[in-house]
């Protein structure tokens, strides 16, 4: 589902939306704290704050629909993943600490591009942080222009 | 649910807005979004040219979620929204169809993105995402001034000033003192209502009297255009605007005049001035800072346009005549020198060279070629005001003008300038000509 390319590009310094919805249709929107994608199983891990994000994280359901916006803030290429919740747990210590290592280095790369840390300070956090796991069934263009949107066919 | 109101800083897009919408699956989607615009305390609309999913999900169930980010303090405001219309036309469409047009352009995207439709959605919720207390942020959301008795006391200002040109620089001054803009200007239509000149500057390192922006360009342009305030917060890899002189058939290129303006603006904001529905000028500010005009600068820039806008129509209106007769001078001034000064006019648009230097078009650069010519000729050096109304040559409508800008605006290019020809204003309804050279005229 998810090729070398979009693998790599997922390792790199991104922003992060997820969501869920509720029984009604209502979508949910939360930030990400971090994300990893593990090529050998096809697993997917969102690291999201569910005190900032509670209706996120309450809708996180296992069997549960959820899509994930990935942004690469210096040339805007998009990627959104979807899938089908496998796994809703609060974080490992590893992982607590890739959370604490995204913001850090988020909030390097958006100061470059002359956000400062007053803007980002609801924006990235690294408290609080549940992990919500899929397996990818759907992967989009999102970059904006006349392609966003385009399912993406993988080799 | 908060009031819409109170969060308008947030209906920015310089932190890019989130829109979630759930497909018939029940599938969530969820992307950035370039706007979300205030309509009224229970309405929103929302543009974007690559909505594909999200539109086909609205079509389906009626419902987005948006989040929308306060640039100055972080704070992040969720909406709950329901699908009402979609718009085509009309005010609102205009002013998003205005704003979109000059950010696409800004920011260097190429092709403006024109606006096709506005979708319309009802307020059900409106909730704070409650984060974490950061220092500085509460400093960064409040106001620097009091916008509202700023705004007062220009106008005041302005309305107590019976000299033209006064008002211009008095009203300039104390946008700066009282509400720190630093960077100002004031540009007038022409007759045509193609084209905007600078009037009056304040904070740039030339005056740039006479240059000029093409009415629908620019951030001003599109103020004069659309006769709605536009306001930038960010133009993160801002794009100055040029002037663009349009070359007149039958004429040799124009140098346009330099446009005072910043060279890296981070933040711009426009507003009309208008009187009885009639635009007499743009009230332009900028700043190298993001976000330096919200709001309030807004509401407060848009009172302070109207009044000098009122104002100028009064001095245009006044027409203080002298009720002495011209008087034939028989030379200028000044004492003519033997410099010589080639003056070359173009009647079709009323371009005023001298020794290949572009000067001024237009009314201005007709009331020019008919002071040197009659100066040339009868040695009159002394005008007025009503007998420049009555001569064909000028082709001055029978209202509407523009004499008094347009003589102000001639004064200071001149003056900004320099060299041997200038003009003065002795009293109200008088303008005379100083020729210190020996001038020559080409026409065409």
């Amino acid at each position: 589902m998810i090729g070398a390319d979009v693998a790599a590009f997922i390792e790199g310094p991104l922003m992060i939306l997820a969501s869920t919805r509720d029984s009604a249709g209502r979508a949910y929107i939360a930030r990400g704290s971090g994300v990893r994608f593990d090529r050998a199983t096809g697993r997917f891990d969102v690291l999201v704050n569910a005190s900032l994000w509670p209706e996120v994280v309450a809708h996180a359901v296992q069997g549960e629909p959820v899509a994930v916006t990935l942004v690469r803030p210096n040339d805007y290429r998009a990627y959104q993943v979807k899938g089908w919740i496998k796994d809703v747990a609060a974080v490992s210590e590893d992982e607590q600490a890739r959370g604490r290592a995204y913001v850090e280095r988020m909030l390097e790369v958006m100061g470059e591009l002359g956000v400062n840390r007053v803007q980002l300070s609801h924006t990235l956090t690294d408290w609080d942080l549940v992990c919500i796991s899929f397996v990818p069934t759907d992967l989009f263009v999102q970059t904006p222009g006349p392609g966003a949107g385009a399912r993406l066919v993988q080799s | 649910m908060i009031r819409l109101w109170g969060i308008r800083d947030a209906f920015e897009g310089v932190i890019p807005s989130v829109v979630a919408t759930t497909d018939a699956r029940g599938m969530p989607n969820i992307s950035y979004l370039s706007h979300v615009h205030y309509v009224d305390e229970r309405h929103v609309a929302l543009s974007n040219q690559f909505f594909s999913k999200t539109s086909e999900n609205v079509r389906h169930s009626g419902m987005a979620t948006v989040m929308v980010v306060d640039g100055r303090t972080g704070q992040q405001h969720i909406l709950h929204l329901r699908f009402t219309n979609a718009v085509g036309e009309g005010e609102l469409f205009d002013r998003v169809a205005a704003h979109l047009t000059v950010t696409s352009a800004q920011q260097g995207m190429g092709e403006i993105m024109k606006l096709r439709s506005l979708d319309i959605y009802e307020v059900e919720d409106c909730r704070p995402v409650f984060g974490p207390a950061v220092p500085g942020a509460k400093e960064a959301g409040q106001p620097q001034h009091h916008h509202l008795a700023a705004a007062a006391r220009i106008c005041n200002v302005i309305s107590a000033q019976v000299d033209t040109e006064l008002m211009l620089d008095c009203a300039l001054a104390e946008l700066q003192g009282l509400l720190g803009y630093g960077n100002a200007m004031v540009l007038v239509p022409d007759g045509e209502g193609a084209r905007l000149s600078t009037i009056a500057s304040r904070g740039y390192s030339t005056f740039g009297f006479g240059s000029e922006v093409a009415v629908g360009e620019g951030t001003a342009g599109l103020a004069a255009s659309s006769r709605r305030p536009l306001r930038i917060s960010d133009f993160r890899r801002g794009q100055r605007y040029a002037s663009a002189v349009r070359e007149a058939a039958g004429s040799e290129v124009v140098s346009p005049i330099p446009f005072p303006a910043l060279a890296e603006p981070r933040s711009q904001l426009a507003v009309p001035m208008l009187v009885r529905g009639r635009l007499m000028g743009v009230l332009f500010v900028e700043s190298e800072r993001s976000y330096a005009f919200d709001h309030n600068d807004e509401e407060a820039l848009s009172l302070v346009a109207n009044q000098l806008a009122t104002s100028l129509l009064l001095a245009e209106q006044e027409r203080p005549e002298s009720t002495a007769e011209p008087q034939i001078s028989g030379r200028s001034s000044r004492a003519a020198a033997d410099r010589p000064v080639h003056v070359r006019y173009f009647p079709r648009d009323g371009g005023v060279f001298f020794d290949g230097e572009y000067i001024i078009r237009g009314l201005s650069g007709r009331l020019l070629h008919h002071f040197i010519s009659a100066f040339l000729a009868t040695g009159q050096a002394d005008f007025f005001n009503r007998a420049l109304r009555r001569e064909p040559s000028l082709q001055l409508p029978d209202f509407k003008d523009n004499l008094e800008t347009r003589l102000i605006l001639l004064r200071r290019r001149l003056e900004e300038r320099g060299g041997p020809i200038q003009i003065v204003r002795p009293v109200r309804g008088q303008v005379r000509l100083e020729c210190a050279g020996r001038c020559e005229i080409e026409v065409g």
